[in-house]
């Protein structure tokens, strides 16, 4: 299993509204897109743990992934 | 200064802050550490080294260029609306267990962490923010630890901001400040223990920075994550709150999420309810700007006046929706608000 290539971007898409908090206290929340693009096919992730969605984006395959930075 | 490449990863070149410690040892005096290094050692940051008796850093890297909203950093009395073109290099004199951003800002420590980026080129950064009206940022890992590239941003005219641990000496605050716009600051901690528990450093000169930086002109913001165990509790959150209200209540205060990752992945996410709670108390305590950024919807982030109540700043996710502010002051009572317009 090849390691996974993280690459920091600008910006993404928001899969979940600030009004969700509160029905997942335990953050076990995930939202997955799956978009067909002229690049191939795009994944998109949103999740309240990180851990949860990169488990699910790593499982589905080996691709680049990428990630906003805080700040 | 010179470039010197020592191994396959940074670029290394003498750096700023340092002094002489007999036996071909340095101390660096960028950040309260103080290190003091042996010839080859490295600093706690992992980005500063004696080499041969010079202190040279790798700091003047470039490892992300982003160009986003200032309200992101976060920034709400700073040019509402305004991009920032942010650069980032690997690095941070802290070891924060929550760091989202670890897989940059915790290169030395963590085999996730590699060395990522290029020597930064200030002069080609300067006139990619000057033609996209922006402004100079530096955060997503620790901005001090690169006060030569930060002098350096300066000197091509764009106004620099920093997203900020604090953790920086008096003598190189006095160097820099010039340099800067404004600063965001994270108070992680109420007490020394917790502070040092979490970071790895100690809170005391966090808050000397504040007062430094704010005596030297540099407009400065807060920001406290919500983190278990640490900052969540409201007896932390109320401690703060009184420590920034005696510095001046008109700090504006952005209270942060935590979100379960790196080595704290078994706690609970922020919950919106403790959120609106810690923004009452800080309320409460004097503070005339409390923000909370998305958790609590606009309400959290919009500007009113603190004497008329005129709402002055709106703000979307991220954004600036509508700015009343007439030169820096309230329409409905000339107020002026505090700030950097």
């Amino acid at each position: 299993m090849t390691a996974v290539q993280h690459v920091f971007t600008e910006s993404l898409p928001d899969l979940i509204d600030a009004s969700e908090y509160s029905r997942y206290p335990d953050g076990t929340l995930v939202r997955i897109r799956i978009s067909v693009t002229d690049a191939g096919v795009e994944i998109l992730g949103d999740g309240l743990r990180p851990e949860l969605i990169e488990q699910v984006l790593a499982a589905i395959g080996d691709g680049p992934m990428e990630q906003m930075l805080c700040g | 200064m010179d470039d010197v490449t020592l191994d396959a990863g940074p670029r290394w070149r003498t750096a700023m802050f340092a002094e002489t410690a007999g036996g071909g040892r340095v101390r660096c005096t960028l950040c309260p550490f103080r290190c003091v290094l042996a010839d080859g050692q490295s600093g706690v940051c992992k980005v500063r080294r004696n080499d041969g008796g010079t202190l040279r850093t790798a700091s003047y890297t470039a490892a992300v260029t982003h160009l986003t909203p200032v309200e992101r950093k976060p920034f709400y009395h700073v040019r509402p609306g305004a991009s920032v073109l942010t650069v980032a290099g690997p690095g941070c004199s802290f070891r924060c267990d929550y760091c989202i951003n670890s897989r940059l800002s915790q290169y030395g420590r963590d085999d996730d962490a590699p060395w990522l980026g290029e020597p930064a080129r200030p002069a080609e950064l300067a006139a990619e923010a000057a033609r996209a009206g922006a402004l100079l940022g530096m955060s997503y890992s620790e901005p001090s630890l690169a006060p030569e590239l930060t002098l350096d941003l300066a000197a091509h005219g764009v106004p620099v901001v920093w997203k900020s641990n604090g953790y920086v000496t008096p003598e190189a605050i006095a160097v820099l400040a010039p340099a800067l716009l404004a600063v965001n600051i994270d108070i992680k901690a109420a007490d020394e223990a917790a502070h040092r528990r979490l970071t790895g450093a100690s809170l005391g000169p966090v808050w000397k920075a504040v007062e430094e930086f704010r005596a030297a002109g540099v407009w400065v913001e807060l920001s406290t994550p919500l983190i278990p165990g640490t900052s969540a509790s409201p007896q932390t959150i109320s401690v703060i709150a009184a420590r920034i209200a005696s510095i001046d209540a008109n700090i504006p205060w952005h209270l942060l999420r935590f979100t379960p990752d790196y080595r704290m992945r078994r706690a609970a996410p922020t919950q919106p309810s403790a959120l609106a709670s810690a923004r009452a108390i800080g309320r409460e305590a004097g503070l005339a700007f409390v923000y909370v950024e998305r958790a609590l919807g606009s309400p959290g982030r919009n500007t009113s006046c603190p004497e008329c109540g005129t709402q002055l700043v709106d703000r979307g996710v991220w954004s600036m929706v509508h700015n009343r502010l007439r030169d820096g002051r309230c329409p409905g009572c000339e107020f002026s608000m505090p700030g950097r317009w």
